[in-house]
């Protein structure tokens, strides 16, 4: 420590103690004179002795800082062109790290994240991600391991003058306290005054609903707004800073107690079974680790089971995960039967990351030629300084100085672009505004270290040759050549794809037609309707629909075909875990979503323990033989009735999906939607659909969409990253290009004499191109080789993704192979016409 | 006068010793262990600043100014505690070692 400390002081005040030790130096020299013995050099005795101190090295730096510096201000032209290079390679993979650091690293703008926990259900044979509000309360009241419970639900709710129904958040009154959020404006909720069941109807809005609907007018606070018709005191407005550990943008925090007074008959509050349920978080107590608060919980549920056998399930327990990011919110509200489904978001993020490394690569390599090429013109420069007495350790440290310099500069500047890129793209897709783009230290550490990482990668190799003096660093450049290719190959195979899968998804049919569909979703179940009741609404709403002129066939199901609900169970089929997307729906399903029936029978209304099964489930689990009449797995009593065409209802992109059709059993009623086809365009029946479901109860606000606009919408991502890698592959096609273009011209210059010869002996000009181009078409074709086998080895990963498109689709790997070949082959042409233009008596009197 | 070659861990234990009476500048170091050494010991100039220069580092011994025989400005090496503890045990760590360099030549 103290030597440490003295090493620090030698640094600081090094002038001082260098004049002192050349003092004591001298005062040596003139004793030895006496005694006529000469001292050596002084000044390399004190080289010697200085470096004890051990700061040479930083001197060294200092020096060699200095001269990259001046190296590369005077050539601009190169520096730029490195610099950009390195800024979009970097700053692709600055935005996708930002992502990854916003959703998973950061930790949340809320008082103490590190103590928050979000919780879920599990039990062998089920799974949820929102607990009963009961079991919640019961948590919240017996719990000694945590401090306080949170609690959140999300109902979709009419607001007056409001065209589509908004989300409403409904919390516990400690919400807001707990998190620490402050409001914009007037009050946020507290336990005191809102926590009582009686407390008078209050609400707090969103920054953004408020500037949307009251155009930030401070005198919203204090009037009263309509929520499903009923009436609440606006009391403040939340700042847009604050997350509510919620994605989804609410309009409006409401307590969670009065949730039934909003949606009329809601049994949300007592109800054990399935009426949404709540999502819950727990704060720790000081000094509790999570496992205790999950061991606690898991003995309360326990307990709890005593009291309700049926609700709570059989060795129920209550796993945590870390409340206080981003990616604890995008769990949503899954529940299913057997295991749960893997974490979809690491593979998503694997893949792009992936791309965003091979752009980085083509930079590097491409970078890697230009420095090669530099080093070729500074032979001289460096032979000089070899015979001056550089070592060649320190003459590769100088070199790889200027690189790292420049991967510095790239570092910046790939900060800056990667926070452009990730921002623009948070604008386009209208992310909350409390996920800040701005770059945290992570990823200013991540983009330093990338860029140190890709000088090794640019920098190392070039640096070497050029000390070495092997003038031509051919297999270098040809390696080098032959990566670009391949980083680029997979990158535009993999836009090819995408796009394909786009043009499929956009052209084909996904089993089912979707074009003249109106979904209408009455949300029965929020408001408390029993089965029976709810069999009469919709016995009532179907006639009356009927009814209407355009319209053709009307039909319920309880997860409608795009939409946001799903259900779906883990099987086992021959040893594979495939998840079978269940629809429950009624007989008339088939015809109105002109799904066909290839075998068997319909469903018949009424009767249970019939199913029918998609044909890729039929294929998948029964190979050649006739599903008709065996029993499904899911339930012993079910048997197949029917197969009906593959239709991938759901999960439009994943080819791989299949489904099963069982009877909606009359508990189920309740949360039906109802389904409509019109003969002509939907949007004419649509207001006559909406006023006339909104007539059969009026304390209900059915929600309607057309089904053709949830079909665009779940296309919009398919779009814009279709986009993003296409842009991505022009960007790596045209950096390769640039390459090819460097190294050919390159070859052309060095050879120069030798072509003069070649058609001074009479070669035609097509020889002469071939001589040239020989050296490039190896590595041209190992790249492609590569890129090929690495693409196909990464689109695997994308199978899910791509509308039924195979990943190995032919006509996207030859129109990719097709695009890349034309750009490349123009890429090398054109300085190879430099060779033609050679003028054989000049180029011999060159010499 | 031949030339000896000295380990550089036995240079730093050398100018401790020398040190041990009084404060010495660099260049009475080198002559003190010349002669001490019955002119055996020939103390490079090229050594011995590096030499001090880390123990300096070390904190084994300080420099101050102080005047020269010839009348001159010039630094005098002081040992401080540390130095002193760091000699003892060197001392006794060399002898040791010395000792059983010793016994391993008288009997093998």
């Amino acid at each position: 420590m103290n030597e440490l400390f003295r090493r620090l002081r030698y640094l600081l005040h090094r002038r001082r103690f260098d004049r002192e030790l050349a003092n004591d130096l001298e005062f040596h020299r003139e004793m030895a004179e006496r005694a006529s013995r000469p001292l050596g050099n002084a000044l390399q005795l004190r080289e010697q002795a200085r470096d004890a101190w051990g700061w040479t090295w930083i001197d060294r730096l200092c020096q060699d800082l200095r001269y990259a510096a001046r190296m590369l201000r005077k050539s601009p032209g190169f520096t730029a062109a490195a610099v950009l290079m390195l800024a979009l390679g970097i700053g692709v993979n600055v935005a996708v790290f930002g992502f990854f650091d916003l959703l998973v690293l950061r930790p949340l703008n809320v008082r103490d994240p590190a103590t928050l926990l979000r919780f879920h259900r599990r039990a062998p044979q089920n799974f949820a991600f929102a607990l009963p509000y009961p079991e919640m309360a019961f948590f919240g009241e017996h719990s000694r391991t945590l401090s306080a419970v949170l609690a959140l639900n999300t109902t979709k709710v009419a607001v007056e003058g409001e065209e589509k129904q908004v989300d409403a958040n409904f919390v516990t009154a400690n919400f807001f306290s707990e998190l620490g959020a402050t409001p914009r404006l007037g009050r946020l909720l507290d336990p005191v005054r809102d926590g009582a069941p009686d407390a008078a109807p209050v609400v707090v809005l969103d920054q953004g609903f408020w500037q949307r609907r009251f155009g930030g007018d401070p005198m919203a606070v204090g009037r009263t707004i309509r929520l499903n018709g009923k009436q609440a005191t606006v009391i403040g407005v939340a700042d847009s800073e604050f997350s509510g550990l919620s994605l989804n943008q609410s309009a409006s925090w409401a307590p969670l107690t009065q949730q039934p007074y909003f949606a009329a008959g809601s049994r949300l509050l007592t109800d054990f079974g399935d009426s949404g349920g709540v999502r819950m978080w727990g704060r720790l107590r000081p000094g509790v680790a999570p496992k205790a608060a999950e061991q606690e919980l898991q003995s309360l549920v326990a307990e709890l089971r005593k009291r309700h056998p049926g609700e709570i399930w059989e060795k129920e327990s209550l796993p945590s995960d870390p409340g206080g990011y981003a990616k604890s919110m995008m769990i949503g509200n899954r529940s299913g039967t057997g295991s749960e489904s893997q974490n979809e978001l690491y593979p998503v993020f694997a893949m792009v990351a992936t791309l965003g490394l091979l752009i980085l690569a083509v930079a590097c390599g491409n970078l890697g030629s230009l420095l090669l090429a530099r080093g070729v013109a500074r032979e001289r420069e460096i032979a000089i300084r070899v015979s001056v007495g550089a070592g060649k350790g320190r003459l590769i440290r100088q070199l790889f100085t200027e690189s790292l310099l420049l991967a510095l500069m790239g570092s910046l500047a790939g900060l800056a672009v990667g926070w452009a890129v990730l921002r623009s793209l948070m604008a386009l897709t209208a992310s909350p505004a409390w996920l800040n783009p701005t770059p945290d230290w992570r990823v200013a550490l991540f983009a330093l270290g990338i860029g140190f990482a890709s000088a090794i990668l640019f920098g190392l190799t070039p640096a070497m040759h050029s000390v070495r003096q092997r003038h031509r660093a051919t297999i270098a450049r040809q390696i080098l050549v032959g990566a670009q290719v391949a980083a680029s190959c997979v990158l535009l195979i993999v836009a090819a794809l995408l796009g394909r899968a786009l043009h499929h998804a956009l052209s084909s049919n996904p089993g089912f037609a979707y074009q003249q569909v109106i979904s209408i979703d009455p949300g029965l179940a929020g408001h408390g309707y029993s089965p029976a009741r709810a069999q009469a609404y919709m016995d009532t709403l179907r006639e009356r629909l009927c009814a209407l002129p355009g319209v053709e066939s009307v039909s319920l199901a309880v997860s409608p075909p795009l939409g946001r609900r799903a259900e779906i169970a883990g099987v086992d089929i021959d040893g594979r875990a495939v998840r079978v997307q269940i629809n429950r729906v009624d007989p008339q399903f088939f015809q109105t979503m002109k799904i066909p029936l290839l075998r068997g029978r319909n469903l018949i209304r009424g009767e249970a323990h019939a199913v029918i099964v998609s044909e890729s489930l039929a294929r998948g689990a029964f190979p050649g033989q006739n599903p008709l009449g065996k029993k499904f797995f899911m339930d012993e009593n079910d048997t197949i009735v029917g197969v009906a065409g593959s239709a991938r209802l759901v999960k439009l992109e994943d080819s791989d999906s299949v489904e099963i059709y069982l009877p909606i059993a009359s508990a189920e009623m309740p949360f039906a939607s109802v389904l409509v086809r019109t003969s002509a365009a939907p949007e004419d029946v649509a207001r006559s659909a909406a006023a006339t479901a909104r007539a059969v109860d009026p304390n209900t606000f059915p929600e309607m969409q057309l089904m053709k606009t949830e079909f665009r919408q779940k296309l919009r991502g398919a779009e814009s990253s279709a986009l993003a890698v296409s842009a991505l592959g022009a960007i790596a096609n045209l950096l390769a290009c640039l390459g090819i273009v460097g190294v050919v011209a390159y070859a052309v210059s060095q050879r120069t004499r030798e072509i003069g010869i070649r058609m001074a002996l009479g070669a035609r000009p097509a020889h002469i191109l071939a001589v040239v181009l020989r050296r490039f078409s190896r590595p041209v074709a190992a790249g492609l080789l590569v890129g090929v086998a690495g693409a196909a080895a990464l689109s695997g990963l994308m199978r899910g993704q791509l509308y039924g498109i195979g990943n190995l689709d032919a006509m996207a790997y030859a129109g990719a192979i097709g695009v890349f070949a034309i750009t490349a082959v123009g890429a090398a042409l054109w300085p190879a016409r430099r060779a033609l233009r050679v003028d054989p008596m000049r180029a011999l009197r060159h010499e | 006068m031949p030339k000896t070659d000295m380990p550089s861990g036995a240079l730093v234990l050398l100018i401790l010793r020398v040190l041990r009476s009084g404060a010495l500048h660099g260049y009475a170091i080198a002559q003190r262990i010349h002669v001490l050494s019955s002119e055996v010991l020939h103390v490079e100039e090229g050594s011995l600043y590096p030499a001090l220069q880390k123990i300096l580092l070390k904190g084994w011994v300080t420099a101050e100014w102080g005047i020269s025989e010839t009348n001159r400005k010039v630094r005098f090496y002081r040992l401080t505690p540390a130095g002193r503890k760091q000699l003892e045990t060197e001392l006794s760590e060399y002898g040791r070692v010395n000792q059983a360099i010793q016994s391993v030549l008288r009997t093998a």
